[in-house]
């Protein structure tokens, strides 16, 4: 990319400076994903071969699910998605400013999908008495929409470090300032997946909110604190080094939060919409 | 829905914006996904219930790496490469549905097992 540097024209789709015209990182992550379809279809393919022939006894997946917060979650994934092209589309034209507010976008839909997840397996364990072991159903279950719900909070921390890396100042230093930021994120967006979003979920289906705020007011009282800091932290002195010649970063980024979105429109029609046919 | 001009912007070496662009995928997306959900619950006939699903889900599939993915706007080897993985992908799930769809597949319940170990004695 140097090169385009030193003209002042960035091409963001073809690097000169590579045999394949393509950058390294954006070959990389393109390579990756390739190999993580594999992954996901080895178990995506586990999940419905055993729901092909069901052993006696297994759960009845519609009698499980709860499809109006699943349609939830799937659109609030689409909707993460379309901030992080934002994002991209942001930082392509030198906008950093919107752009973290994309990234941040991109993580707070993230950690709302997450917080579904996490209602919907602590729901399934503990009222559809649904585990990882007493059925098949369940072991692929979980294991398949657990693994996509580990990609997609990687994710989330890919996005955190991201957005902690466009506030490194242009002269250098701010190391323990960025570490500091990024911890507050982990804080901050931890709570709001593990114990706000699922209360939530549960106050919308009754819950009264004392007993929410009762039940996990440490928590919450942490993550407001992180919240906090997170705008304190996000406060700008002077300029930094992220700009345009990082589109290609936000981008590869990008690029691995659209697979995990890719992914779940297979898993939502595969492991649920059929299952009501 | 028309992909935006590749002329330059008024900035100069900027790209040209895809924002509303983005925004009328994304409103595409969102619709379809409240398409497939309605749909499961129409008294309609289950083949074609499950075809209409599975094209919607390959549209939906489509429109975010081509146009999210920018894999339309990139060069073709990354088209390439990706669908590498997916095609071995595809075909693995297809083989073993139909390897584990095959009769001789489905388990034994446990009252078969019991008679044809019964047999064999």
């Amino acid at each position: 990319m140097s090169s385009h540097a030193a003209t002042g024209h960035i091409d963001h789709h073809h690097d000169h400076t590579t045999s394949t015209g393509i950058p390294n990182k954006k070959l990389l992550w393109w390579a990756f994903l390739a190999s993580d379809c594999m992954f996901f279809g080895a178990l995506i393919s586990t999940h419905m071969v055993y729901r092909l022939n069901p052993p006696p006894g297994n759960a009845v997946p519609t009698q499980v699910f709860n499809i109006e917060l699943t349609s939830f979650s799937t659109f609030i994934l689409l909707m993460s998605s379309l901030l992080m092209a934002l994002a991209v589309n942001a930082i392509q034209r030198g906008n950093v400013k919107s752009t973290r507010t994309m990234l941040l976008g991109t993580m707070f839909f993230g950690c709302i999908f997450l917080g579904g997840q996490v209602y919907e397996f602590e729901h399934f364990v503990h009222a559809k008495h649904m585990t990882l072991s007493n059925s098949i159903f369940g072991s692929t279950f979980y294991t398949l929409t657990g693994t996509h719900g580990t990609h997609v909070a990687i994710g989330v921390l890919l996005l955190g470090m991201m957005y902690v890396r466009t506030f490194k100042p242009a002269n250098g230093g701010g190391l323990f300032r960025n570490f500091a930021h990024l911890l507050t994120i982990c804080v901050t967006f931890g709570v709001a997946f593990i114990w706000f979003v699922p209360g939530l979920i549960e106050v919308v289906y009754g819950l009264p909110i004392g007993d929410l705020l009762k039940r996990a007011a440490i928590p919450l009282a942490v993550g407001a604190a992180g919240l906090v800091s997170l705008f304190w932290l996000g406060r700008t002195s002077g300029p930094v080094e992220f700009g345009e010649k990082n589109a290609i970063d936000v981008e590869a980024i990008g690029l691995y939060w659209h697979f995990v979105d890719i992914v779940w429109i297979i898993i939502f029609t595969a492991v649920y919409l059929l299952e009501y046919l | 829905m028309s992909a935006p001009a590749t002329a330059p912007a008024a900035a100069g070496h900027h790209e040209p914006s895809k924002f509303h662009f983005y925004i009328q995928v994304a409103m595409i997306l969102s619709v379809v996904t409240g398409i497939e959900v309605v749909l499961v619950y129409l008294p309609l006939a289950k083949w074609f219930v499950v075809t209409t699903l599975l094209v919607l889900s390959a549209g939906k599939f489509m429109a975010v790496i081509f146009y999210f993915m920018h894999l339309r706007w990139d060069k073709v080897f990354c088209t390439i490469l990706f669908f590498i993985g997916l095609v071995l992908a595809g075909g693995t799930m297809w083989a073993l549905l139909h390897l584990f769809g095959a009769d001789a597949a489905k388990p034994l319940t446990a009252a078969a097992l019991e008679m044809a170990r019964l047999a064999v004695a």
